[in-house]
């Protein structure tokens, strides 16, 4: 049966894994702070890293070591959205930008979005893609 | 809420529980989303629990005879009872030659034939085997000949390997390095050093019987991936080595069943002359006495587990007819399958006595020799007054006739499909589930194998019928006793529900047959006459009442008849006789043997026209009989 949620606020484990100096305990990410950390560690996935479910991530990573120019921009605009659309459903996807930086060899991407359930502004999350071994 | 669902082997359900754990326990919301740090985290607890889950259940399976898969584990559980699995067999053939010495000056009084290879079969895709002898052998040179007659050769490559005795290893292992050893060919020598020149042999032991601290004796486990350790004494049961003593093991390394029915060879040996010349012109070609034969593989896990366990309820001691089932195969390790039984079963019975059936590998019936030599070794383990009897095997065919619908949408051809279809039924014949005493020919599992074999079979129609062959004793009168273990099914009441082959009696010319007539006692029994085909749908009844049929014991008595001719003869005249079973399930009851006659399987392929989409109608459906046909005869 499903679950149904009292409170529609996120709230998840922050990845730095440092204590609260206030309440001793672990800190916490909330909300629209939660869903970005969420949507970048999805793109960051390389699909079949995660056990027993291969499809989930994205071929981002892959997609870094591919020349640099408005046709792999285009790939990785792609992959984000489906990503996202697939597997955050917490967010309703608008527009998703991966403009190439020739000069660091990476991608610059911002992706917008609104989040559903809660009553927050429209979101903007940027960050930088770069290929790394 | 506790977790409380720990036995979970599906990493789902072990998530799924970490889940609910947290949506109960926790103020974090996020772990039921893919991306948040919170599912990363129980991704990584759930792939934990479940490594540890499989691993517990795998080492739990292990553990147990019963349950354990792997072979070096089913082998350490045997040896707790003291069984060592039967090691693969070398095959062994029988040979002579002879070696003229008249070229030679100085004439040798006798040669050696050095132990390792004598001879080798020529190559066959790119297969070759070569056959040696474990130890040396002389033979005289008498006017200028030495013969060297019937040598029993043993397939597989002659390997030594040493050892030393080290005081300064208290753990010291010897085990021999390779796998596919037969062990009956192991021999042991011990030297005080490795400079010393006097050997002593070692024999092997299979029991602490008779052994005392000087017994020069080995014992042998089975190691991992199929090899052997040697085990030397203690010094209270059998000699204790001590160093710097030398061991020399030397052993076969074999092939096993896959060198077995070779004819012919060419020498490849080494003699020496009494004068430490080598010797290599004047050798005769090899004439096989006997071609190679007895070559087995290893004891499988299954027996192992079926057996083992066996041998320690038996104690070395035959009481049920379970203790000779057991201990048969460690005595003739050639042995397949085997089923014993107490005379006291029979009808009429003969109290005294169990029979013992056994199918060797290779081979369909055991020879007169062998089955003495069985007899005699049985008798130090039977109750004394108990007459233990090798008795040849019956065999108990089945043969089937199937009608394979397909859709020709999904096949290629009706051949490809027609070839996966035989694949299987092969495949099935010679498993382990038909091929022995106390099988079962299961119907309802041999449709589904037919079914399962290509996707484009939609069903298919099989009709059953079971077959023994009659050795006849030609030119004599006898009787007959032909025995199915299954009741008959009669779908005629006016006969003709066996069917034989053709055969000659005397007094009566032309081929007759046999036919039943059930009587009118309940279709319990009926009698059995002789019949000519005038035509093939003409039967003439020749001579009534040669025999009685039991229809319910699945039972032919023929009365005394003088058979002068066959139609088939495989060697040996045969009577083929065949009846339908009552049930489509066919069991090898007591000493029947019952095995699927793949070149007796017929498949025919019928195109599946309403699942083609050809006639969704079925009008023009061709409809296969689920009975047997009309002919009178095989």
């Amino acid at each position: 049966m499903p679950v149904e949620r009292v409170s529609q606020g996120f709230k998840d484990i922050s990845s730095s894994f440092k204590v609260n100096p206030l309440s001793e305990d672990l800190i916490a990410i909330k909300n629209e702070t939660a869903i970005a950390r969420s949507i970048r560690n999805l793109v960051l996935t390389r699909q079949g890293a995660r056990f027993f479910n291969p499809l989930l991530g994205s071929q981002v990573s892959g997609l870094l070591f591919e020349n640099i120019d408005g046709l792999t921009s285009t790939d990785i605009e792609d992959q984000i959205r489906v990503t996202i659309k697939n597997f955050e459903p917490r967010v309703n996807l608008t527009e998703v930008r991966a403009l190439p930086d020739y000069d660091l060899g990476g991608f610059d991407v911002t992706v917008d979005y609104e989040i559903v359930g809660i009553d927050i502004l429209p979101q903007t999350l940027s960050f930088a893609l770069q290929p790394t071994r | 809420m506790a977790l409380v669902n720990f036995a979970d082997l599906d990493f789902d359900q072990i998530k799924g529980s970490i889940q609910d754990y947290l949506r109960a326990n926790s103020d974090f919301t996020d772990y039921d989303f893919e991306g948040s740090n919170l599912s990363t985290i129980i991704d990584v607890l759930a792939y934990n629990t479940y490594i540890t889950s499989y691993n517990t259940n795998m080492v739990t399976n292990e553990v147990f005879i019963d349950s354990a898969t792997l072979r070096e584990n089913v082998v350490s559980l045997a040896r707790n009872v003291g069984y060592v699995p039967r090691s693969r067999k070398s095959a062994r053939s029988k040979i002579s030659f002879f070696v003229d010495t008249s070229s030679y000056t100085n004439a040798p009084s006798s040669l050696i034939l050095k132990a390792g290879t004598v001879c080798t079969t020529s190559t066959f895709g790119d297969q070759s085997y070569s056959f040696s002898i474990p130890s040396d052998i002389t033979a005289p040179v008498i006017n200028n000949i030495a013969n060297f007659n019937d040598i029993i050769v043993y397939e597989g490559a002659q390997i030594s390997q040493n050892f030393t005795v080290d005081a300064f290893s208290p753990n010291q292992r010897f085990i021999l390095d390779n796998a596919g050893i037969d062990t009956s060919l192991i021999k042991v020598k011990v030297r005080s050093n490795v400079n010393a020149t006097a050997a002593n042999t070692y024999t092997r032991a299979d029991s602490l019987f008779d052994l005392n601290g000087k017994s020069m004796v080995f014992f042998i486990q089975e190691v991992e991936d199929e090899r052997y350790e040697l085990i030397f004494g203690d010094g209270i049961f059998g000699r204790q080595l001590q160093a710097p003593e030398f061991i020399t093991a030397s052993y076969t390394v074999s092939n096993g069943k896959e060198a077995n029915n070779l004819n012919s060879f060419k020498f490849s040996g080494s003699l020496m002359d009494d004068n430490d010349r080598i010797i290599t012109s004047g050798i005769s070609l090899i004439t096989v006495v006997e071609s190679s034969h007895s070559g087995a593989p290893i004891e499988t896990i299954e027996s192992i587990k079926k057996y083992g366990t066996r041998i320690y309820a038996s104690r070395n001691r035959a009481v049920t007819s379970s203790d000779y089932e057991a201990l048969i195969p460690s005595i003739y390790p050639e042995t397949e399958s085997v089923a014993a039984y107490g005379g006291e079963s029979l009808n009429p019975p003969q109290f005294g006595k169990v029979f013992i059936s056994i199918k060797p590998y290779n081979d369909r019936y055991l020879s007169n020799l062998i089955k003495d030599n069985i007899r005699r070794k049985l008798q130090k383990y039977s109750v004394a007054g108990i007459i233990p009897q090798v008795v040849d095997l019956k065999y108990l065919y089945v043969e089937t006739n199937s009608n394979v619908y397909y859709n020709p949408n999904l096949a290629p051809s009706a051949n490809t499909v027609k070839t996966a279809v035989s694949s299987n039924v092969n495949t099935y014949a010679d498993s382990t589930q038909l091929n022995k005493f106390g099988a079962r020919f299961k119907y309802s599992q041999f449709l589904n194998i037919i079914d399962e074999s290509h996707q484009s079979i939609t069903s298919n129609i099989t009709t059953v019928v079971m077959r023994r062959d009659l050795r006849a004793v030609v030119n004599t009168f006898a009787d007959y006793e032909i025995c199915y273990g299954n009741r008959f099914h009669i779908s005629d009441h006016s006969g003709y529900n066996i069917k034989s082959s053709g055969f000659t009696v005397s007094g009566i010319s032309g081929t007759v047959y046999l036919m039943d007539i059930p009587n009118d006692d309940c279709n319990k029994t009926g009698i059995i006459n002789l019949f000519k085909l005038d035509s093939p749908t003409q039967p003439q009844i020749i001579r009534r009442n040669v025999g009685n049929i039991d229809y319910i014991k699945g039972e032919i008595i023929l009365n005394p008849i003088n058979i002068i001719s066959t139609t088939i003869n495989k060697g040996i005249p045969l009577i083929e006789i065949e009846a339908v079973p009552y049930s489509n399930d066919i069991i090898g009851l007591q000493d029947l043997y019952l095995q699927l006659d793949t070149s007796k399987v017929i498949i025919n392929m019928w195109t599946d026209e309403i699942a083609s989409g050809a006639e969704i109608s079925g009008t023009t459906h061709q409809v296969s009989s689920s009975y047997s046909n009309g002919v009178f005869v095989r």
